[in-house]
């Protein structure tokens, strides 16, 4: 299951008889998944209910949006939906996904119905059936086209999906709502840049047995990131001297890719960047060390706020007497508060202060 | 806590759905705050996330005028997970979802963040709002969607520590209580380690991302420009995002939000020595109004009649109350997660620039 396939020969749907005033599109179609909704899919796929059903594959609903031209579709989510199929018929809960579609379109108002998935890669005659379902004016996608969404998941073997959109075919009046024709369409996942490190992360677990991966820091990431660029280079080094010592065929092509790579090295004076390094190496240790003064600033405030401070009590203790005892203990700490605040305004100007010389820095 | 406590919570199981779902969420209403529902199941100390749905905010963005104004919606959206209408849709997605056998155990809720700036009365509401039912075993999970832009996924999970919770019961948050209590601005939150874990189908599905492994020896390409039209995909694992240099942008918001919070911190000083004031000035006229009185029931005595009673002054004068501890606490909080948000830039910073420096001038080491 590629993340975008390479070549599509795209068939016009016949044209099917709609209603007047609605024209109908023969119009290729793209469809877009996003991973949440394979991943759902997957899960769902999982959670399948073996007890009361013969059949292995579940159903659910996609939704997301279309392009205005409708020629784009974008699967962004998909709920599960209950059925149960034997050997002669199919049920589905479609009191349940009249209610789940209302629950999902509260919280993503801009979402719409785009038709429906199943983790089994046949196309049958109750498949056609639901697909009717999900094409009708009354409860589908009419008048666009409704998108089958088949998933492959079968353990021990690769995972596949197709896509498909339907149109009706002339068959006679008694077995037309089992009857459609399955015309197959492109897809592609499609994933933003907002979900790479989400992807990375969850990536990261793929290869370990436990299927598990902790959430790293940023540091560790990065130690991840120099490992990788570094194995990354002893490859291509070694390649480089194998060529050079006759023991691999050498190629032009990639002899020459890599002269591009290594020109883009910049040629700046030494001093221009020991200048440079330095100045930025500077701005970034100020602004750290001026965030943690900050910290202990504020710790020790917060400390001082709510420790009892015995030692400068007595005096005011004779002062206020009874009743002020306690007080005027509190009086003696806002006196050191109030110092420690007047040195902090010092403090609150000066964050800004390495930021300005930083700016030219850049 | 008092009821019965069989193992308490050590860490955190998020599926790799749940982290999809979220990260989806909060990005696409970003820089909008989003929030949503996790469900799952505890299983001895590890809280499985399995699946989790949003909020909806609809209302509120059609009846935000302004759409720019995005902090209305915000507010109003971190407001979500205990305003009355979404405990109600909570509870109805949780029974649909039941059905197709989705574990039916709220977990606790999501939220999204930008820059570490997720420490408020807010999210000390909506978690403690979980945390006081009955099923307390409840996390906040957090995504920092700026800081996960800028390399590794940013997801932290957090509990209000027990402490705090009676503390918060109670709405004490006075100088004596906490002195009695020992509590301060750390022991705020509990932080619990995540573990993101993927299903056996999502293993097989990963391996097939980006693409396939071509399975045959390569030719060489004849010409460059088809060595970049084949150019295979980056794996998505380890991300070498993470190399990038540029970390001004992200130094200066913190920067900025930091200065926020030291305005929150001097607001805050300032109400407090106000209070202390106003109380000095209140204790000053009781102890006249003592002196008074006392040199009255001297003079009464010398008349040889009966003295007015001292405590009087109970019910003339009335003592300010002091102010509450926890907006300091919470400000407190949040300069220490900015600073360690700092550090933790200037730490991967630091190492980056030596290495572009050490490349750039190999002769100076």
């Amino acid at each position: 299951m590629a993340v975008k396939t390479e070549s599509f020969l795209h068939l016009a749907r016949p044209l099917a008889p709609s209603v007047i005033g609605v024209q109908p599109t023969t119009s290729p179609l793209n469809v877009i998944i996003q991973p949440p909704a394979i991943f759902s899919i997957l899960d769902h796929a999982i959670r399948r209910d073996i007890r009361d059903t013969q059949s292995t594959r579940v159903i659910g609903a996609l939704l997301g949006v279309r392009s205005e031209d409708g020629i784009e579709v974008e699967v962004r989510n998909c709920f599960a939906i209950p059925h149960t199929e034997n050997e002669d018929q199919v049920e589905v809960d479609v009191e349940y996904q009249k209610n789940m579609l209302a629950l999902q379109l509260k919280a993503n108002p801009r979402e719409v119905l785009l038709g429906w998935y199943t983790t089994d890669l046949t196309l049958n005659s109750f498949s056609a059936l639901i697909q009717n379902f999900f094409a009708s004016p009354e409860t589908g996608t009419f008048p666009y086209p409704s998108v089958h969404l088949t998933v492959s998941t079968e353990a021990g073997k690769e995972i596949e999906a197709k896509a498909y959109i339907s149109a009706p075919v002339g068959v006679n009046a008694e077995r037309a709502a089992e009857s459609c024709l399955f015309i197959p369409v492109p897809y592609e996942i499609r994933y933003g840049e907002s979900e790479k490190s989400g992807l990375e992360l969850i990536s990261g677990a793929k290869d370990s047995e436990s299927r598990a991966a902790p959430v790293v820091s940023d540091i560790e990431g990065l130690e991840r990131a120099v490992d990788q660029t570094l194995d990354l280079l002893e490859r291509v080094s070694e390649y480089v001297s194998s060529v050079l010592d006759e023991e691999r065929e050498p190629s032009n092509v990639l002899g020459q890719y890599l002269m591009n790579a290594l020109s883009l090295a910049p040629k700046v004076d030494p001093h221009d960047i020991e200048r440079d390094f330095n100045n930025h190496i500077q701005d970034v240790l100020v602004v750290s060390y001026l965030a943690n003064t900050i910290r202990t600033q504020i710790d020790l405030s917060q400390r001082l706020a709510t420790s009892t401070l015995t030692l400068g009590g007595s005096d005011a203790l004779a002062g206020a007497g009874g009743e002020g005892a306690e007080k005027g203990d509190r009086g003696q700490r806002g006196a050191k508060r109030g110092g420690r605040g007047g040195g902090r305004t010092g403090g609150q100007r000066e964050p800004r202060e390495p930021r300005e010389p930083r700016e030219p820095a850049d | 806590m008092a009821e019965l406590k069989d193992v308490p919570l050590n860490s955190v199981q998020v599926e790799a759905l749940v982290v999809m779902k979220i990260v989806k969420a909060c990005a696409a209403t970003f820089p909008t705050t989003a929030t949503g529902s996790l469900v799952g199941m505890d299983v001895n100390g590890t809280l499985q996330i399995t699946n989790s749905f949003p909020f909806p905010t609809a209302d509120v963005a059609a009846s935000d005028a302004h759409p720019n104004d995005h902090m209305a919606a915000s507010n109003i959206a971190a407001a979500a997970p205990r305003s009355k209408a979404n405990v109600s849709y909570q509870n109805e997605m949780i029974k649909y979802l039941r059905e197709v056998n989705v574990d039916a155990n709220n977990v606790g809720w999501y939220t999204s963040a930008n820059m570490g700036n997720f420490i408020n009365t807010s999210l000390v509401e909506n978690q403690y709002h979980y945390q006081k039912e009955v099923n307390e075993k409840t996390v906040a999970l957090v995504h920092d969607v700026s800081r996960s832009s800028q390399g590794a996924l940013s997801l932290r999970a957090f509990r209000l520590s027990p402490n705090f919770m009676v503390a918060y019961k109670e709405g004490k948050f006075t100088t004596e209580n906490m002195q009695k209590t020992k509590l301060t601005y750390k022991d705020i939150f509990v932080e619990l380690p995540i573990i993101v874990h993927n299903s056996h189908l999502l293993t097989s599905f990963l391996h097939q991302l980006p693409g396939p492994l071509p399975k045959t020896e390569l030719e060489f390409p004849a010409s460059l420009a088809e060595l970049n039209k084949v150019a295979p995909r980056i794996p998505l694992y380890p991300n070498l995002e993470s190399l990038d240099l540029s970390i001004d942008p992200y130094l200066e918001k913190t920067c900025d939000s930091l200065l926020d919070t030291i305005e929150t911190h001097y607001t805050e000083l300032n109400n407090f020595q106000y209070y202390q004031r106003q109380l000095a000035r209140e204790q000053a006229k009781i102890t006249a109004w003592k002196a008074k009185r006392a040199g009255e029931n001297a003079t009464r005595a010398t008349q040889k009649l009966a003295p007015l009673p001292e405590d009087e002054w109970e019910r003339l004068f009335k003592l300010p109350t002091e102010p509450s501890r926890l907006e300091g606490m919470l400000n407190a909080r949040q300069v220490d997660q900015y600073a360690r948000q700092v550090d933790g830039f200037t730490a991967s910073i630091t190492g980056k620039m030596f290495a572009v420096k050490s490349n750039l001038l190999p002769d100076s080491q």
